[in-house]
């Protein structure tokens, strides 16, 4: 009896033991079920999105840039995520560069440990730009650049570095030689700001058109603080008569400049004799800002919204409808930065490595503010980017077919 | 080089410098009377620039009225200000907590203004910028002109009101004796909250005859006060006469640095200026007033 009990009672703890280890299997199974449920949605949902960082100036002299970038990238989005581009969809995550080293630095670095973004967008002004670009490329993340115009963004050539807007080089060489050929100037005059930029665009201009025959009369470099710009065109107003007088500096400062120059009788706007140059560094709309002082001014723009091209005049409707408001060049850029980012998705990246090689081999993108091809430095090499325009009197654009 | 030129970098200078005036005054006066360092008052002018801007774009009003709405928005923000931030602080003891204050409403303040005018400059036109008066090789704006007068007017009537009136003189009181002043049946928290409500004024006003110069974003008063604190420096803490005295002298120093050196060099030459004369007179250019502050 004892002998059946204890037999019975083995073969019990054996089924309960057998009937726990089926239910632990089967909560082992449902929990991973629901698991798998619960993660494979999100996962899927991850894969499927390809994240952007975005290194834009937010705040500081700078912050205009941001503001209008944003409004750029908010209309491509609109526009790529209404379908998505090869199952992927495209989100953006922004960080303050403010437009200066250590403030890009930092941002590049939160952006990079907390978003992980499959590629990076910015920055505008070339001092933060080459600041971020060893955080970025220790990252293997792909930058992609439309702002920034120092020639050592991709001189000697960075692997994850790419731009879309020609260098301080092209458009240096590029006005230099128009100014000399076009305008007969004999005699110029630089000012500029002592940044990478400033200073790099007023090397190419000097030595270009100095090699062609033309005399620098004056090298004027300021910083960024500087307000009145009254005794800066007393001086030039002291050298006689000079041609041109190419520029290099942001918005509020430029306006600044090309008022003081009328006032003190030196440019066009003024009455005076010399022609005021200028590259992408002034958005759409400043000559409405500057008024009348801004008449005969003539610089590059990269962005045309008198544009015939269907890309375009697309473009130029939905950004109104969205904004209330003109594109400006800066809008136009981050705009095409995306669409880039899109075209590259298109062609089968699908992360950072892949999105690097695919942009590499970007031999035809077609974007609002030109085409794209790289060479090996990264840098874009088609010159259809280059617009010339002219102030007229009513403050309007006149193209300049020089180009 | 001709004697024209040389000519208009002093004009150049003297308009500089009275706007530095304009915008140190606030600074030497709240330091005179509180021994405090004031790093809002940047914002203060900020806002006064934007004041006189959104009065003429959005209410049609004459650059003139925009300058009194400039003064009187300074003088309210002031006032709202030190009742609500920084007069409590003070009522708590300690020096510190108040100066902290200071930066903690600048940054607030530069954040609010980025939000609501966002961060593209803004141009500030006045119909006086356009008005160019040309004598002998040199010229001046319109402007330039109000500047001055506005700068001198300001700088007379703050002068009458110190050493003139009652309310003056005690200001003047509490700047050299917090504690006696109180004893002579004089309330210093009053004095103090006139002091800020006419420095915040005066900045107010400082932005309105500023923003025509200067790049206007909501950042636009940081870039002069750096300047504004070695003007109050070389002039002697809470010193007016000197603070004037520096002004035009810095607006000078900047005009010709720009003509026969380069403006790049600018900021080293007014630093070292500042550096020199904390080594060899750290009590400022008037040195002998320094005991009667404000």
């Amino acid at each position: 009896m004892a002998g059946a009990f204890v037999a019975t009672s083995l073969q019990i703890e054996k089924l309960v033991e057998d009937a726990m280890r089926k239910l632990s299997s089967l909560l082992i199974a449902l929990g991973t079920s629901i698991g798998l449920m619960a993660t494979a949605p999100a996962s899927l949902a991850q894969d499927k999105t390809i994240k952007i960082g975005g290194l834009l100036p937010i705040s500081g002299p700078g912050a205009y840039f941001g503001a209008q970038d944003k409004q750029g990238v908010e209309l491509a989005l609109e526009e790529l995520n209404k379908t998505g581009v090869n199952g992927y969809r495209f989100a953006i995550k922004y960080e303050d560069s403010a437009c200066g080293p250590l403030p890009a630095t930092q941002a590049a670095r939160r952006l990079i440990d907390q978003y992980k973004p499959d590629v990076i967008i910015g920055e505008e002004c070339s001092d933060a730009t080459l600041a971020i670009m060893p955080t970025v490329a220790q990252a293997k993340i792909p930058l992609v650049n439309a702002g920034s115009s120092s020639i050592k963004v991709t001189e000697p050539g960075n692997p994850w570095t790419f731009r879309i807007m020609p260098n301080e080089v092209m458009q240096g060489i590029d006005i230099a030689i128009h100014a000399y050929n076009d305008l007969n100037a004999r005699t110029a005059v630089l000012l500029y700001e002592n940044t990478n930029a400033g200073i790099g665009n007023a090397k190419v201009f000097n030595e270009t058109f100095t090699k062609l025959g033309g005399k620098i009369v004056a090298d004027i470099g300021f910083g960024r603080e500087v307000n009145d710009f009254t005794a800066i065109a007393t001086r030039v107003a002291g050298l006689g008569k000079v041609d041109v007088i190419p520029t290099y500096t942001l918005e509020g400062q430029g306006l600044k400049i090309t008022q003081a120059l009328a006032q003190a009788g030196v440019v066009k706007g003024g009455d005076g004799p010399a022609i005021q140059l200028g590259t992408i560094w002034l958005p759409f709309g400043f000559e409405q800002k500057a008024g009348k002082s801004s008449r005969g001014y003539i610089r590059i723009v990269q962005f045309d919204p008198t544009d015939e091209r269907e890309i375009v005049r697309n473009f130029v409707r939905n950004f109104k409808a969205m904004f209330s408001s003109d594109p400006t060049h800066l809008n136009a850029h981050a705009y095409d930065q995306i669409m880039l980012i899109a075209d590259v998705v298109k062609r089968g990246a699908t992360d950072a490595q892949s999105i690097r090689d695919t942009l590499a081999a970007t031999k035809d993108f077609v974007g609002v503010t030109g085409s794209v091809e790289f060479d090996k430095t990264h840098q874009n090499i088609r010159k259809d980017t280059i617009h010339y325009m002219e102030t007229r009197p009513d403050l309007s654009w006149n193209a300049l077919k020089w180009n | 080089m001709t004697a024209a030129i040389v000519i208009q970098q002093a004009i150049n200078g003297v308009v500089l410098g009275s706007l530095y005036v304009l915008v140190a005054l606030g600074l030497t006066l709240i330091y005179g009377v509180l021994v405090q360092i004031n790093f809002a008052h940047a914002d203060f002018v900020t806002i006064g620039a934007f004041a006189a801007y959104f009065f003429m774009h959005l209410a049609g009003g004459s650059y003139p009225a925009g300058i009194a709405v400039a003064l009187v928005t300074g003088g309210a923000l002031g006032w709202l200000i030190n009742r609500s931030i920084f007069a409590p602080l003070r009522r708590k003891g300690g020096e510190l907590p108040p100066l902290i204050a200071t930066i903690g409403v600048s940054v607030m303040l530069q954040n609010a203004m980025l939000a609501w005018f966002g961060p593209v400059p803004y141009a500030f036109e006045t119909p006086y910028s356009q008005q160019v008066f040309r004598v002998a090789g040199t010229f001046i704006t319109m402007q330039s002109i109000m500047i001055i007068a506005v700068s001198t007017t300001s700088i007379a009537l703050l002068y009458v009101f110190m050493r003139c009136t009652f309310l003056g003189k005690a200001l003047r009181a509490v700047s050299q004796d917090y504690e006696t002043t109180g004893l002579m049946g004089i309330n210093p928290n009053h004095l103090v909250l006139l002091t800020f409500v006419l420095a915040s004024a005066l900045a107010g006003m400082g932005g309105a005859m500023l923003a025509p110069v200067l790049v206007l974003t909501p950042f636009a008063g940081a870039t002069v006060i750096v300047k504004a604190f070695a003007i109050v420096i070389i002039g002697g803490f809470g010193n007016v006469e000197g603070t004037i005295l520096a002004g035009l002298l810095v607006g000078l120093i900047e005009s010709y640095t720009t003509q026969f050196l380069a403006p790049g060099l600018i900021d080293i030459v007014v630093f070292g200026l500042l550096l020199l004369m904390l080594a060899f007179r750290p009590t400022g250019l008037i040195s002998e007033r320094r005991e009667e502050n404000v």
